[in-house]
């Protein structure tokens, strides 16, 4: 088989003369400061993963890797950035839908290990890709909503996507994570909506654990927390698929939860591609030990009880 | 906040005389100790108060030629003043001291009457009133001055979170931009760790290489191995003929660190001394390089420095108002634009002028622009502290900051610093 190819972009070329002569021995390696050239090589070759810098003078990464999606949706996109501003990462998520957020200066090996890791999956994507069929529509999917107290937001969201649902999808509600865990294991949830607190628990080690075994469901993160490297640490560990701020914008939420529906669809239908979604594993520490309840709930999605009934 | 004193706290209970009480009698009474510190004595009738009777009127009296034997049998009522100044006993201090002083006569030579519903209370004696009076000025200016010293610490503390908030970003700023060299820099160093490991394995391949060709009992097949392996650790090691550019852009990255890390620190520069020999072309470039985060892509910067003396200054508060006036610019353009910096000496001021071709803004918003908390920008973008505190620091240095602006065109901050040795009047004839 011939060498996976990978892209880099960045506006330093000294990034591109560093980072090339690490993989050129395992893969072909096509390196640009500008990214239209970027994407006339997308457009033109096969690609299996991008790696992009965020601050370019001509056009930043995160809007590159939105193009990208487009042009060759194949592909893995990876952000590799020295900036660690929010809004770069939630449009990273949002537009890019990115598959890892590396901050500069990386660690060389785990950076070959992770692009690594990118290509291989993304060599079997392209394949996957070729043979992606949407089905229409079958079963409602099931949706999640995870709200604490916050009455307010509770009832934007019932309003905005119980308006959309009609037919396609069907909304389940939670208070607290018990309640959460409890439905995921009992409904075949397609999509969740969630905080990030709820209540005073935190929700991310759910989320992360849900992705790393459920690929298919898809997660939409709608929270008033602002921290960039809790932002990080969801992509890389929960591959969560929208980060968005409240209060609530109801055109935002709503689109997207309806292309996060179209995308479990596609997960669903097509389970190779979730593999896109691979996740980092989390690190476990002495000290950050997983609550008991937590970790009964992995043991829980592990064991695959899989007579999840609509 | 206590309560407004009243006059009631400087009555005295004097016993009144009545109206028909003869002079020679009031003028025992004036003698008696109780009455000593009174300048004048009150007349009541029926509760009434319908007059005082002064100290200085009855001298009068008892000092002309027969006075006492004219007047000493008549009734108090014929020499008293029958208009005394009333003084209801709930009236605040200070409104009583407002009417007592505006309706005295001078010399002061009565005291007034204090009274409740209309009925005798009592005797205020003015010298009282004004010691009370005195005494809540100066509570007054100690809370005054407390304020003023509260006010002011605040406010130096408002400058410091100012400068703390905008120094922050910048840091932020530069932090990240180190990140870029830094990334190079290290994968470049981990990536001759790698190839110096491979080196040194080849190397110790050949090594055994020749051992075997020179030593006698090796075998053919032995040695046909080992060739074929050197010849792979050969392979693995590549060209390297880009090691030397790799090299060179480690260096150059270290560089860019090296300066990065100066300008932070030529900026920050915590001591607020006075330096005698600051160029200010030096201040605005180290001021530039902070800022450069912001600017870099979008706004294009032109200088036009012209040759100044060294000036005498607090360069990390002139840096303050630099960055403020950068950081406005590079906020006012909204795509892409230019910020021009000048310098120039002008009628013995050093001039700097800070010019965008942003938005501009319209004269209701040019004239509050110096205010505290004055800002058009979402939270978290601006503070409105910026100008506010540029106009201060300026003024501390003798100069002034002015602005013109037109919507649409762009803005220019002109700030001017004395130089060195000029006089006041030379400034003034000056400006
Ligand atoms: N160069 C400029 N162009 C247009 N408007 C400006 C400029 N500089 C300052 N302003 C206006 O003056 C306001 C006050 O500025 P400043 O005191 O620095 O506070 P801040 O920048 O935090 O808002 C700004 O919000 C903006 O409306
Ligand atoms: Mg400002």
């Amino acid at each position: 088989m011939s060498k996976p190819t990978l892209l880099f972009v960045d506006d330093e070329e000294r990034i591109l003369r560093s980072l090339t002569p690490m993989f050129r021995a395992d893969y072909r390696v096509l390196s640009t400061t500008d990214p239209s050239r970027a994407l006339a090589w997308l457009r033109d070759d096969k690609v299996h993963v991008i790696v992009s810098d965020q601050r370019m003078p001509t056009m930043l990464g995160a809007e590159l890797l939105r193009q990208a999606r487009e042009i060759s949706p194949a592909t893995m996109r990876l952000l590799l950035t020295g900036y660690s501003d929010l809004e770069a990462a939630m449009a990273a998520v949002n537009d890019g839908e990115i598959y890892r957020y590396v901050s500069k200066p990386w660690n060389m090996q785990e950076l070959r290990q992770t692009v690594g890791q990118a290509a291989q999956i993304g060599l079997r994507l392209a394949e996957a890709y070729q043979y992606v069929t949407t089905t229409p529509a079958a079963q409602p999917i099931n949706i999640l909503v995870i709200e604490g107290d916050d009455a307010g937001a509770g009832n934007t969201i019932r309003d905005i996507v119980g308006q959309g649902c009609d037919m396609e999808c069907k909304l389940h509600w939670a208070h607290n994570l018990e309640q959460a865990m409890e439905l995921l294991m009992q409904k075949d949830i397609g999509v969740v909506i969630t905080d990030l607190h709820i209540n005073d628990q935190d929700a991310s080690a759910t989320v992360k654990a849900l992705k790393r075994y459920r690929p298919h469901v898809v997660t939409v993160v709608v929270t008033r927390f602002r921290d960039n490297n809790t932002l990080i640490d969801l992509i890389n560990q929960g591959q969560i698929y929208r980060f968005l701020p409240k209060p609530i914008s109801r055109g935002l939420l709503s689109r997207s939860v309806q292309s996060a529906m179209q995308h479990h669809r596609l997960l669903r239908d097509s389970p190779q591609i979730a593999a896109r979604h691979a996740v980092e594993p989390v690190a476990e520490t002495p000290q950050r030990r997983l609550p008991a309840q937590l970790s009964g709930f992995i043991n829980r999605l592990r064991g695959g009880l899989s007579q999840a009934n609509g | 906040m206590s309560v407004a004193v009243t006059i009631a706290s400087l009555t005295i209970p004097v016993s009144p005389i009545s109206p028909h009480a003869l002079v020679e009698d009031v003028g025992e009474y004036f003698l008696a100790p109780e009455n000593e510190q009174l300048l004048s004595l009150p007349v009541v009738d029926d509760g009434r108060p319908v007059g005082v009777i002064s100290r200085y009127q009855m001298m009068n009296v008892f000092l002309k030629r027969y006075g006492r034997e004219l007047h000493g049998r008549k009734e108090i009522a014929t020499l008293m003043n029958r208009n005394p100044v009333l003084i209801p006993v709930d009236q605040s201090m200070e409104d009583a001291s407002r009417y007592v002083t505006g309706n005295m006569r001078f010399p002061i030579t009565e005291d007034f009457v204090i009274v409740r519903d209309g009925r005798y209370a009592g005797v205020g004696v003015v010298m009282d009133l004004l010691k009370a009076m005195e005494q809540q000025l100066s509570s007054r200016s100690q809370q005054l001055a407390r304020a003023y010293r509260e006010l002011k610490s605040s406010q130096s503390h408002l400058v410091q979170s100012e400068k703390m908030a905008s120094l922050g970003q910048m840091v932020a700023g530069v932090a990240h931009e180190i990140n870029t060299p830094l990334g190079y820099v290290r994968n470049n160093v981990e990536l001759f760790l790698e190839r110096q490991r491979l080196q040194a394995a080849t190397l110790d391949g050949y090594t055994l290489l020749l051992h075997m060709m020179e030593s006698a009992d090796s075998s053919e097949a032995g040695i046909a191995l080992q060739l074929d392996e050197v010849r792979q650790l050969h392979a693995d090691l590549g060209g390297g003929d880009e090691t030397e550019s790799l090299l060179d852009d480690t260096l150059y990255g270290i560089g860019q660190i090296a300066d990065l890390v100066s300008s932070l620190k030529d900026f920050s520069r915590v001591d607020q001394a006075m330096s005698d020999d600051i160029d200010i072309n030096d201040c605005l470039e180290t001021t530039l390089k902070i800022a450069h985060n912001t600017l870099k892509h979008r706004v294009q910067v032109v200088k036009k420095y012209g040759v100044l003396p060294a000036l005498r200054c607090m360069p990390s508060k002139l840096n303050q108002v630099f960055l403020n006036l950068i950081t406005n610019a590079a906020q006012a353009i909204e795509q892409q634009g230019t910020i021009l910096l000048r310098t120039y000496v002008e009628n013995a001021r050093a001039h700097i002028v800070v010019e965008d071709n942003g938005k501009g803004m319209p004269p209701e918003v040019m004239a509050k622009v110096f205010d505290p908390f004055f800002t058009t920008k979402p939270v978290g973008q601006g503070t409105g502290l910026g100008l506010a505190i540029a106009y201060q620091i300026i003024q501390e240095h003798g100069g002034d900051i002015r602005v013109a602006s037109r919507v649409g065109q762009g803005t220019r901050f002109v700030v001017r610093l004395p130089l060195p040795g000029a006089s006041d009047d030379a400034l003034a004839v000056a400006s």
